[in-house]
């Protein structure tokens, strides 16, 4: 592993940032979106009941942030480089699939903080709601559990689009949304019906949320659902890891990263 | 010292009718400062073996030794020291050129990198357009790009697959007055697949013929285009047909019959094909017409893989 491929490709995925409207678009203005809708209604909704049901349904949109951009961008700045045929030289280069993936993690990671910094300046004008009001430990607790899951899924989308082109690119747009409802970001779990709990119990995002909740009412939080959470991100991960690069080889063996059009 | 070796190459791709034999148990090698040219016609499997030998294609078997080293196992120091170059495949297309540039530069850990494309930019004249996106150039500019790129980290072993499509004749010059040149200096190993006969002819030292993922032929340039040197003859008759193929027969000459139409082969004019128009003057058969014909490529690897039948 060598620092200064993952840093070549840092510069890769920023100046594909700077060129394209839709990489700086996604960043600001779909969260930005986000907490104005929310926000809003839940003030207006705020009115009915008793607890601070604004910070809980913030504290969500500010946490979904980290799994959404991050599982989302490794896929994105992989597809970038599929629509232009660019990994046809990038796999001829020593780049290794693992330097490829931390790369990935890390423009993932980084744009993340961003959307979470704008997003938090936001809600705290808007609303006056104090990202500082979540007790740190907790925070990083969960932003690692929600990267290590969220770059699960982009190695696992980033396999797709290895295995069936860039014709599946409408995954690495969709899948998290499929996840969100199961997800308990702005509901508690008991609050879901018996069958999605069931689903929602398996999902490590689920215990982050419900332990967010916890933690900025105050409450006792259950370390050992977090603990469930962060094995299972990591397992995930792994798994994820070894899709991808069974699936390069899949296309190396069938010639699909230099076929003739 | 062999800077590739090649044993038992095997590469069959899946097609919509069965199996395609891309390369049909190649064996090879190289040497260290060779301009090694492959030719053949399309499909002939070229760049099949470009890729097997730049690390993007798998082979279904065989062994690859460059720089002497199991491929499969020092890839990645391999790959540092090596780079490709193709006219069909453009970097990112949305960064410019010099962003490209300097993404590869820093990939193959290239030291003082912004002197080295300042470099190469202009030898390849690209300057103008350092700060062009990729998409915003003309094909052949996209190739001089892909060129430049491919000699950022001053390779040992450079590939260049059909590297001078769609380059105007004037820059198709200039790129290989410069490989030559970057040969003599460097002693790097060029593998250079085309199928322009005549390119292959200035540059390369050695050449493979590869037609249906076989070797057909190997050997010295000079002494393999010699024989492209064939001509084809194809002589018209409206009648005297019969004669005239009996007269070939006695000569020993191999023909083809097509509609009143002769067509054979000859390698000398002057000691072959004169004095058998001779003999056609002499027992009175006539004919309506003759053409001359240099061999295409094609023609000629048709003609090369019947022999090898035989
Ligand atoms: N990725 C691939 N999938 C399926 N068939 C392929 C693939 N790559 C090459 N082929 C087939 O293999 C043969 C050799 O192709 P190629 O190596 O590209 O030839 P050349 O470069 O000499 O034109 C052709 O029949 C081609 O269609
Ligand atoms: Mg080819």
């Amino acid at each position: 592993m060598k620092l200064h491929r993952i840093t070549a490709m840092l510069w890769n995925y920023y100046y594909d940032t700077i060129h394209s409207a839709d990489r700086l678009f996604d960043v600001f203005y779909w969260p930005i979106l986000d907490i104005f809708i929310w926000g809003f209604m839940t003030y207006f909704i705020q009115g009915l009941s008793e607890v601070r049901l604004i910070n809980v349904i913030l504290g969500g949109i500010l946490l979904w942030v980290f799994i959404w951009r991050a599982s989302q961008d490794i896929a994105v700045y992989l597809l970038e480089n599929f629509w232009t045929r660019n990994v046809y030289h990038l796999f001829a280069s020593p780049l290794r699939t693992s330097e490829l993936a931390i790369s990935l993690f890390i423009v993932g990671a980084v744009r993340s903080f961003v959307a979470f910094i704008v997003m938090a300046i936001l809600s705290y004008l808007l609303y006056g709601f104090k990202v500082i009001s979540f007790n740190i430990l907790h925070f990083s607790l969960f932003v690692l559990i929600l990267f290590l899951f969220a770059w699960g899924i982009g190695l696992l989308i980033s396999s797709f689009i290895f295995r069936w082109g860039s014709r599946v690119q409408v995954l690495a747009w969709s899948i998290i949304w499929v996840i969100q409802p199961f997800s308990c970001v702005f509901y508690p779990l008991s609050a879901l019906p018996l069958w999605a709990a069931k689903i929602a119990v398996f999902l490590p995002t689920t215990h982050v949320f419900e332990g967010m909740r916890a933690s900025l009412q105050g409450l006792a939080i259950n370390y050992q659902s977090l603990a469930y959470a962060f094995l299972f991100s990591v397992i995930f991960l792994i798994i994820s890891a070894w899709v991808l690069s069974l699936a390069i080889k899949r296309s190396k063996h069938r010639g699909l990263l230099a076929k003739p059009e | 010292m062999n800077v590739i070796e090649v044993k038992n190459l095997v590469k069959t791709f899946p097609s919509k009718n069965g199996k395609v034999k891309a390369i049909d148990n190649i064996s090879l090698s190289i040497k260290k400062g060779e301009i090694f040219g492959l030719l053949g016609v399309n499909g002939a499997g070229k760049s099949t073996l470009t890729n097997i030998l730049t690390g993007l294609t798998l082979p279904d078997s065989g062994t690859i030794k460059i720089f002497g080293k199991d491929f499969l196992i020092h890839e990645e120091e391999i790959k540092t020291r090596s780079n490709i170059a193709t006219a069909y495949y453009d970097l990112n297309r949305s960064l410019t050129v010099r962003e490209n540039l300097i993404v590869y530069a820093k990939l193959y850990g290239v030291q003082n990198y912004q002197k080295k494309i300042q470099e190469l930019t202009e030898k390849f004249m690209l300057t103008s357009h350092l700060r062009t996106p990729i998409k915003f150039l003309s094909s052949g500019e996209r190739t001089r790009t892909v060129l430049v790129k491919s000699l950022l980290n001053d390779p040992e072993l450079l590939f260049l697959d059909e590297c001078t499509v769609g380059l105007d004749p004037d820059m198709a010059e200039i790129v290989r007055d410069y490989l030559l040149q970057y040969n003599k200096e460097t002693g790097c190993t060029i593998v250079f697949t085309s199928h322009y006969m005549q390119e292959v002819e200035r540059l390369c030292q050695r050449i493979a013929f590869l037609y249906q993922g076989k070797i057909i032929k190997i050997g010295n340039a000079q002494s393999l285009l010699k024989e492209l040197n064939l001509q084809r003859v194809s002589l018209h008759f409206s009648n005297n047909i019969e004669e005239a193929k009996k007269l070939l027969h006695r000569e020993n000459i191999p023909f083809d019959e097509n509609n009143g139409i002769l067509v054979f082969w000859v390698k000398n004019r002057e000691k072959i094909l004169y004095p058998l128009l001779e003999k056609f003057v002499k027992y009175k058969i006539v004919f309506d017409d003759i053409h001359l014909n240099k061999p295409t490529l094609e023609e000629y690897f048709i003609k090369k893989s019947r022999e090898n039948k035989r």
